[in-house]
């Protein structure tokens, strides 16, 4: 029947069948089966004969037939397993001490890796809740400055409907712009953020609803809240129905009724709205506003397409618009447009300027970084303290190793016995660690740094990475212990010859380890803290002390509130501007002969800015009091020229040696350098100084009226300045401060920084000193008896002290040397990463930090001496 | 009868062997039952029962020769034990003595229901 043409039995069943069927019967079986296939075929179709062949097969795998595999082995011994839990939750109990050390230091480490696990999954799911993310593109272009391809986030205003008309794969778009305006509801007035945009915003980010339908945006005069604006003006009540007035300009308002109210937005988002009006409104915002115009720019505009595959079809027909928007605006040529999926827009942040998503996912990814490399150095720390526990109490369980080995079981079992003995230590401080994570690490985190992660156990990996977690670490913690305790030989085992624990060069190496990494986080502490202390007393650059500011909102405004604190005693000087530091800058892209481009920050000011603000001029002079006379000059920084210089040299040439007389050209308007500032910063320490120019601003263009006053008279200055404001402009609420609070939460956040860190500290410094704790009593408790013969002997407490205190001082000594670099340079690459401006790396902090480590150390240490000393040596001989 | 422990599927394969004799092999007797029984039956079926039954001293077995329709593998020939017999018989009898019972039995129960 072996005709070639003759079908045979499929063979992956057979396979099946010679793999589970027991060896004895596996022949006649396969005959039968073979038989019954042959006969088959004379009945029914080839297909349908393997068919049943198959599942014959399937049905042959009963009990009585298959082998008796591994597996089955294994469970038949399930005594042995129930035994393993048994002894291991009786030396659990037996050693409360090493147990609690365990646990202990286990769970702070997974309670870490809990609150990383939120972290990072609160930073990666930013955005994707939108059902349509991988649609919805961003409109973007890119400007070539510099050699450097730059990416906006802005679009020209007419290029979204264009590309609708166009593209029938595009179905819908969104554009988006944002203005600043006053909300005024009853008497209530605010300055709030309000987002003109097109209906089908809601279907692009589908932010679901709380009250009202997304459709409403259709209606001209309808306006969708946010919940927590809904919050603000209305309390918990249904707004819907109430009207609201939006105060674009002076002349300029409107009515809008409240037609939805947005459910409170998912913690991990980039982009929301406070306030959303139909994209029309803009024409009654600014009457001159022109959505034709290529020159002008949305803030955003949006495509959703049919299929994200189109996107490559659109990207090649995007030329076109480049050549149209290119010979409108020829100042400012584009090299080409782009788009980028909601999906990742946040991840791409960083690059896009100008883009409707904050560019804070760098920061963010670092901060998982960092956090991540604390979870494994916290990991490490309690791990080692499990190692060295194990490998010190293992003299104990010895003759239990043993009397296992003779009864039969070998090693792979033994390492079993200890493996799962670890797993199930881990899956206690688990449990313990979940429980820290949540309701103590994640709230103390969040509170911090100001945000909620809205961490739930219902989160998809969770458990997933839990699993991952328990085995991991079990592995880690417990494989070397089941190795080095599974080695030993039964015979000497029994017969009291074997030596451990004690002479065991891996506990020492382990210690010296942990030590290691106390120090870099201890150092990272003090570090952080030094910062603290060194940003508050950083010199910004500028006297930020007795300076106020107000923003005004038009020329009228500025003249109307000087005149008023023009007579203010206290005001010792006024400045109008159009930007003003730490809140507002224009940029603009400086020409400098032949033909090479800088993009710099621009601060539109009057003569009198620099001496309000407290500015040092190095070089040159200011402006001239008189408006005009300084059209076309300008003030830069220091940083500026030294970009200039720098790149000058780079060419091989000297340029810029005397600053003073030097054009540059604007918007092809030239420009005379008349002086230069001291550099200062711009913004918080967070970011580098920039280069920078100051121009005279046009009075019409004047937004911020800044005021010197004298010492000491800062808060009688900003009441009065309030008052009068308010006597002025009762319809539009006060917007200024003093210059010291420009930067907002900065320092707070600094001072958190610097919160975390010691909190960290502890953590180490407990973890690392229990550890040791643990290690010396084991240590010390074996050698009672020995101590005792001494002590009867005639030693005195010191030469037993020495004893004990040498066996660590190497070790110590040993850890700090390489401690100390280590730290230095981590420590130093972290600061670095984490903040442009920071307290310079010293060896005070490691001094400090390491000073605090020996006095934790030797507390522990001399603890456990002094109980040696005060003991009696009676007692200590009775034992056993 | 004690504890034989014969389940009624094992009983009818056991008959089924004795029955056949010399041709109690795997096949021979799945395509005997499954004519006798009007159903099919799995080959799993067949070979679990007269595995426990062989365990349970009811069968034996040697190989038989090999054909070409079987590629080449031999056959196991089943025979029946003289405690299967015995055992057999036993089930029998017992059977039979319940048969004679019935009539008075049906007719209680006929009285009963009515």
């Amino acid at each position: 029947m072996n005709q070639p043409n003759q079908p045979s039995p499929p063979t992956w069943p057979l396979k099946l069948l010679r793999f589970f069927v027991k060896k004895e019967y596996a022949e006649e079986i396969e005959g039968d089966m073979e038989e019954i296939f042959y006969d088959n075929l004379e009945k029914y179709t080839v297909r349908k004969v393997r068919r049943i062949y198959a599942w014959e097969t399937v049905k042959l795998l009963r009990p009585v037939l298959i082998k008796k595999l591994m597996v089955f082995q294994y469970f038949n011994q399930f005594n042995l397993v129930g035994n393993y839990f048994k002894t291991s939750s009786r030396s659990l109990m037996k050693n409360p001490m090493s147990s609690f050390i365990n646990v202990f230091g286990l769970s702070m480490a997974v309670g870490i890796c809990v609150l990383w696990y939120g972290f990072a999954t609160w930073v990666n799911d930013t955005d994707q809740f939108h059902e349509n993310k991988n649609e919805v593109y961003l409109v973007t272009f890119f400007i070539n400055r510099e050699g450097k391809e730059q990416q906006f986030g802005t679009a020209p205003a007419p290029l979204g409907e264009m590309l609708q008309q166009d593209y029938p794969q595009i179905k819908k778009i969104c554009r988006i712009n944002d203005s600043p305006v006053v909300i005024k509801y009853n008497e209530n007035v605010f300055h709030e953020r309000l987002r003109f945009v097109e209906p089908e915003f809601l279907q692009l980010f589908t932010f679901p609803l709380k009250w009202g339908s997304p459709s409403s945006l259709n209606d001209l005069n309808s306006i969708v809240l946010s919940e927590e604006m809904s919050i603000k003006y209305f309390g918990e009540d249904n707004p819907l129905g109430k009207t609201i007035k939006v105060i674009f300009s002076e002349s300029n308002s409107k009515e809008f009724a409240v037609s939805g109210v947005a459910k409170k937005f998912p913690e991990s988002r980039s982009v929301d709205f406070d306030f959303l009006i139909h994209f029309d409104n803009q024409k009654i915002a600014t009457p001159i506003y022109d959505g034709t115009d290529w020159r002008s720019y949305v803030n955003a505009t949006l495509i959703q397409v049919e299929n994200p595959n189109d996107i490559s079809l659109i990207q090649q027909g995007m030329s076109k618009y480049k050549n149209l928007q290119n010979e409108k605006h020829s100042e400012q040529a584009i090299s080409n447009f782009g788009f980028v999926s909601l999906k990742e827009l946040y991840r791409k942040s960083m690059d896009i300027r100008d883009g409707i998503c904050p560019p804070n996912y760098e920061g963010n990814t670092k901060a998982v970084i960092i956090l991540g490399v604390l979870t494994l150095f916290l990991m490490a720390l309690a791990c080692f303290n499990y190692i060295n526990i194990a490998i010190v109490t293992a003299a104990k369980r010895l003759k239990e190793i043993g009397v296992r080995k003779v009864i039969g079981a070998t090693r792979s079992k033994v390492i079993t016995q200890f493996l799962s003995e670890n797993i199930f230590v881990t899956f206690f401080a688990l449990l313990f660690g979940l429980a820290i994570g949540m309701f103590i690490f994640i709230p103390g985190f969040e509170q911090i740094n100001g945000f909620s992660m809205e961490f739930t156990l219902a989160h998809q990996n969770l458990w997933l990475f839990l699993v991952a977690v328990l085995f991991i670490t079990g592995m880690i913690s417990g494989l070397y212990p089941a190795l080095y305790i599974s080695r030993f030989e039964v015979v000497n085992i029994l017969k009291g010859s074997s030596k451990f624990g004690t002479q065991n060069p891996m506990n020492k190496i382990l210690l010296g380890f942990q030590l290691i990494l106390a120090c870099i986080l201890v150092t990272c502490a003090v570090m952080f803290t030094q910062n603290t202390d060194y940003v508050a007393k950083r010199n910004w650059g500028y006297n930020q002390n007795d300076a106020l500011y107000a923003e005004v909102h038009s020329r009228q405004a500025y003249e109307q509130l000087y005149a008023a604190m023009a007579q203010n005693p206290n005001v010792t000087a006024i400045a109008g501007s159009a930007n003003h530091i730490g809140k507002n800058y224009g940029t603009t892209v400086v020409k400098l002969p032949p033909n090479k481009e800088y993009e710099v920050e621009r601060l539109g000011v009057d003569a009198n800015y620099f001496a309000t603000m407290g500015i040092t001029l190095v070089k040159g002079r200011s402006f001239n009091l008189h408006p005009e006379a300084d059209k076309h000059s300008v003030i830069v920084n220091e940083e500026f020229l030294k970009n200039l210089r720098s790149h000058a040299i780079a060419q091989g040439q000297i340029e810029w040696e005397e600053p003073i007389g030097q054009q540059i050209k604007i918007d092809s308007m030239r420009y005379e350098v008349i002086g230069v500032v001291k550099n200062f910063h711009s913004y918080s320490f967070d970011s580098k100084i920039l280069p920078l120019i100051f121009t005279v601003a046009n009075k019409a263009d004047y937004h911020f009226l800044t005021l010197r006053v004298r010492s000491g008279s800062e808060p009688e200055a900003y009441a009065a300045l309030q008052t009068h404001w308010n006597k002025l402009f009762p319809e539009i609420p006060f917007q200024g401060s003093y210059q010291e609070d420009i930067w907002g939460n900065f320092f707070v956040r600094i001072q958190n920084h610097g919160r975390f860190w010691q909190a960290i500290a502890f953590i180490t410094i407990l973890i690392a000193g229990l550890g040791l704790y643990g290690l010396v009593t084991l240590n010390i408790t074996g050698r009672t008896k020995e101590f005792s013969i001494r002590k009867v002997l005639g030693a005195q407490t010191s030469h037993i002290a020495t004893g004990i205190l040498r066996q660590y001082f190497i070790l110590f000594a040993g850890s700090f040397l390489i401690g100390v670099p280590v730290s230095y340079s981590l420590v130093k690459f972290l600061f670095d990463i984490a903040y442009d401006y920071h307290v310079p790396m010293n060896y005070l902090s490691i001094t400090l930090a390491v000073s605090m480590l020996i006095f934790v150390l030797l507390f522990v240490v001399l603890t456990q001496v002094n109980k040696v000393a005060k003991a009696s040596p009676v007692n200590g001989l009775k034992v056993e | 009868m004690k504890k034989t422990k014969l389940g009624e599927f094992e009983e009818l394969v056991l008959l089924t062997v004795a029955a056949l004799q010399q041709d109690a092999y795997g096949v021979e007797i799945k395509r005997e039952l499954e004519e006798r029984l009007k159903e099919t039956l799995s080959v799993g079926s067949i070979q679990s029962a007269l595995k426990r039954m062989e365990e349970k001293g009811f069968l034996t077995s040697a190989f038989g020769e090999a054909t070409l329709k079987r590629g080449g593998k031999r056959k196991r020939i089943y025979y029946t034990t003289s405690l299967a017999h015995k055992v057999l018989r036993e089930m029998k009898d017992i059977r039979a003595g319940l048969w004679s019972a019935m009539p008075k039995l049906s007719h209680q129960l006929k009285v009963t229901f009515n």
